[in-house]
């Protein structure tokens, strides 16, 4: 595990301000549509029953289920011609959280891990790499255990091992006779592994002094209205909280995008709450400052059918859909590449899942180029000919 | 009604996007249908069809007929599709959040060429690689406007409903409001909103028109943020609640509890939504269908003043669309994902006819509303692969 925010909450927004770049991934599991939020196709076969309405960007349309987004897109850059490689959940999840296709060989790390390698601080009490209610099973990859991400429930619950069960003064001579123990046989074993199981105690007690920072109640009554009365409105106000105590990277999800049937009403239920809550944490980022310095990736792990099957569903699609990254330099305002007139295919200025991942790693300012090794296989953060969009970066 | 060997009389051709409504005007030899488009057409049906042999390798059993008018106005998908009881005016209820109120016989505002078959042209244009087909012309029809537009909903328009005579109209909309019209009047008399994330489903309305019936209930925010669904008989002079039927059914069911567990009690009732629901003729019955995409699709019968399920009755796999008791109360028909139509006893909920033919089962279309002419002989029901199907009862 990896452990990286200030001890001190007290005096941390001026702090983080002055630190790294930090990412909040809001990750719209089993894949949103972009028929139904930004890439909308009104009058055509594939268009569906909803309608367009004007944003804050002269040109720029959105679904009408985003009326709250629709007045932030100056503060968005969307990428309307993602072309992906995974059509499906398993694969497509793993490609979106590490930019690679799943291999039998190389267990690639998470943009999670990796921003927590380069963008996180050691030996402090929170950790570098968080997910509430996230998706992807990639975990640190071949980075090892300790960019591990530190996983909360759905509901904001903390793993029951970062709270001790034990009386203070009991559980501190447990401890002190196990650091003894542990440091002697790390000494004469020179052991990684018992070395990283040391540390995984160090940062599950240094959390308890952090526990602060995962309690939103009393904030949420405050903040319900700008995020909406949600169970993800609620996840992103945890993770305002989180990047503002220094954590570089949380990813928020939301389930259930998967509308292989009904897939109007679905996102009629789905969207309205999340592009809430996204207008919400954008805003409340902005205020606070932290925007500048604070990347916002809205993706799930693919796309959707331009074609509305028998179901009222929408099936998988990655030939061309759509993404969004706001905030840490990325143009406001800006609608990047495009579908063709009924969403079939990218007309213009295709991005891939590498080009993605490498503009997002430069945004972070992580070089996309930065090797690490796999066994012996050096390995961009990057894969290999991807291209960073810098028309999306200011 | 009397059920004695039903039999196919006409396939109407409505391709395009899907028929969702349909329903009888008149004397019942009038049929209108209305699709997610926002068109609706109005077919004259004879007394007697055409001696009809289906192609090969055809789908088809049944003739085909043009339409003859075209009604103009919806702007998004046709929801519902009611008359008032002497079959002269129409009402609609629609995506585009309006209802509109139609005289389907008034003389003709102008004419139009309606292409009704556009998926068999698109699979012909295919097939001989040509593109002739696409553009061959199509029939000619007389158009219409609508004489009002009832206004007052702010989204979606799912249900609706009406008194016997005609008089007072229901409609519900999914941001929880429903709406109480006086039609003559062409004015809303009542209003009441739901819990406030819902979305109303669908509404049922007594004979005369004292007593309806609300189901509410939205999909999911996530996977663990289900809010509550809410079953409420109302009196709709008044908008005062009269039974709220989840809380009697099920005594820990809290609307503001929004997980799992104990906030998920009215799940297996309501599944993914009572999204049908209509009054038997005495006011003492409504039947409720259960909507969605779901493995039962069960019709709940549930007494009106208690709130208690008297019987379960048929049900479609994969989801109910549509349910409507026949004018004597003895009979309940449904339609469904499964491309059924079933027609079932109150008394006993036995099945005594089930028309149509499954396509196969989840993958294979939706039979997406029923209609019973006045006359209780024929039914239709709109099928979203782009037909209306109408039998005749009695063979």
């Amino acid at each position: 595990m990896n452990w990286g925010a200030l001890t001190h909450l007290d005096a941390l927004a001026d702090e983080v301000k002055k630190r790294g770049k930090r990412c909040i991934y809001l990750f719209m599991n089993g894949g949103a549509s972009q028929f139904e939020t930004l890439d909308m196709k009104p009058g055509r076969p594939t268009g569906g029953l909803f309608r367009p309405i004007a944003s804050n960007v002269a040109g720029t349309q959105v679904c009408e289920l985003m009326p709250k987004m629709a007045r932030q897109m100056d503060q968005i850059a969307v990428i309307r011609s993602m072309r992906t490689s995974e059509v499906d959940h398993p694969g497509g999840i793993y490609l979106m959280h590490t930019g690679y296709r799943p291999t039998a060989n190389v267990r690639f790390p998470e943009i999670g891990a990796i921003v927590a390698k380069y963008q996180g601080r050691e030996a402090t009490d929170l950790p570098n790499f968080i997910k509430i209610f996230g998706h992807g099973g990639a975990g640190g990859g071949f980075l090892g255990p300790k960019y591990l991400p530190f996983e909360i429930s759905p509901e904001g619950q903390l793993p029951t091992f970062s709270a001790s069960s034990m009386e203070p003064a009991r559980e501190l001579k447990r401890h002190e006779v196990r650091a003894f123990l542990e440091d002697r046989y790390v000494r004469e074993r020179q052991s990684e592994v018992a070395a990283m199981h040391r540390e995984s105690y160090e940062a599950a007690r240094r959390l308890q002094n952090a526990h602060q920072a995962f309690k939103v109640d009393q904030e949420w009554e405050k903040h319900k209205a700008l995020y909406g009365d949600s169970a993800f409105g609620k996840r992103c106000l945890l993770a305002r909280r989180l990047v503002e105590a220094g954590v570089p990277f949380v990813e928020v999800g939301q389930s259930s995008y998967d509308s292989h049937a009904d897939n109007f009403a679905w996102h009629k239920g789905l969207v309205p709450p999340m592009e809430h809550a996204w207008a919400g944490l954008l805003t409340d980022l902005k205020e606070r400052g932290l925007l500048d310095d604070t990347l916002v990736i809205w993706a799930g792990e693919i796309g959707r059918t331009p074609q509305i099957n028998n179901r009222a569903g929408r099936d998988h699609y990655v030939r061309s859909w759509t993404t969004a990254l706001a905030g840490c330099g990325v143009k406001g305002g800006m609608v990047y590449g495009a579908s063709d007139e009924d969403g079939y295919d990218v007309k213009d200025n295709p991005v891939t899942e590498g080009d993605f991942f490498a503009t997002i790693y430069q945004a972070l300012s992580i070089d996309p180029k930065t090797e690490n090794l796999a066994g012996v296989r050096p390995v961009p953060l990057a894969p290999f000919g991807s291209k960073v969009v810098s028309e999306l970066l200011s | 009604m009397v059920v004695d060997k039903p039999k196919l009389l006409w396939q109407l051709v409505f391709e395009g996007t899907w028929p969702m409504a349909v329903c009888f005007l008149e004397n019942g030899r009038r049929l209108a249908a209305g699709n997610q488009a926002g068109q609706i057409y109005v077919w004259d049906l004879p007394e007697t069809p055409p001696a009809f042999e289906a192609p090969k390798n055809s789908d088809r059993k049944a003739p085909d007929l043009p339409p003859v008018r075209r009604l103009d106005g919806h702007e998004n998908g046709i929801t519902r599709l009611l008359p008032t009881p002497d079959g002269k005016t129409l009402v609609s209820a629609s995506l585009d959040r309006t209802l509109r109120v139609w005289q389907p016989a008034d003389p003709a505002s102008g004419s139009a060429e309606a292409i009704m078959d556009i998926d068999q042209r698109k699979a012909k244009a295919k097939r001989d690689r040509k593109d002739e087909s696409l553009t061959a012309p199509g029939v000619k029809v007389d158009t219409l406007g609508s004489v009002a537009t009832l206004a007052g909903h702010d989204d979606w328009v799912l249900s609706l409903a009406s008194d016997r005579e005609g008089k007072r109209w229901i409609s519900g909309d999914m941001s929880a409001r429903v709406i109480v019209w006086d039609l003559a009047e062409r004015k809303e008399v009542r209003r009441w909103s739901g819990l406030s994330w819902n979305w109303i489903l669908a509404v049922a309305m007594s004979a005369d028109g004292g007593t309806a019936v609300v189901s509410e209930a939205r999909y999911k925010r996530d996977d663990f943020d289900i809010p509550s669904a809410a079953l409420r008989v109302y009196d709709t002079g008044t908008g005062q609640e009269k039974l709220d039927v989840l809380k009697t059914m099920f005594p820990k069911y809290k609307p503001d509890d929004t997980s799992y567990g104990g906030g998920q009690v009215w799940r297996k009732f309501v599944a993914a939504g009572l999204v049908a629901a209509d009054m038997s003729p005495n006011g003492e019955l409504v039947a409720l269908g259960q909507g969605g995409e779901t493995d039962t699709g069960k019709v709940h019968l549930l007494d009106v003043k208690t709130g208690k399920v008297v019987r379960e009755v048929s049900g479609h796999q994969y989801g109910v669309t549509d349910v409507k008791f026949s004018a004597d109360g003895k009979y309940l028909l449904s339609t469904g994902r499964d491309t059924m139509l079933r027609i079932c006893q109150v008394e006993d909920g036995k099945e005594v006819a089930a028309l149509g033919s499954s396509r196969g089962g989840q993958f294979k279309d939706w039979l997406s509303a029923l209609a019973i002419s006045p006359d209780q002989k024929f039914v239709a029901a709109a099928d979203i692969a782009g037909l209306v199907h109408v039998w005749s009862l009695e063979g």
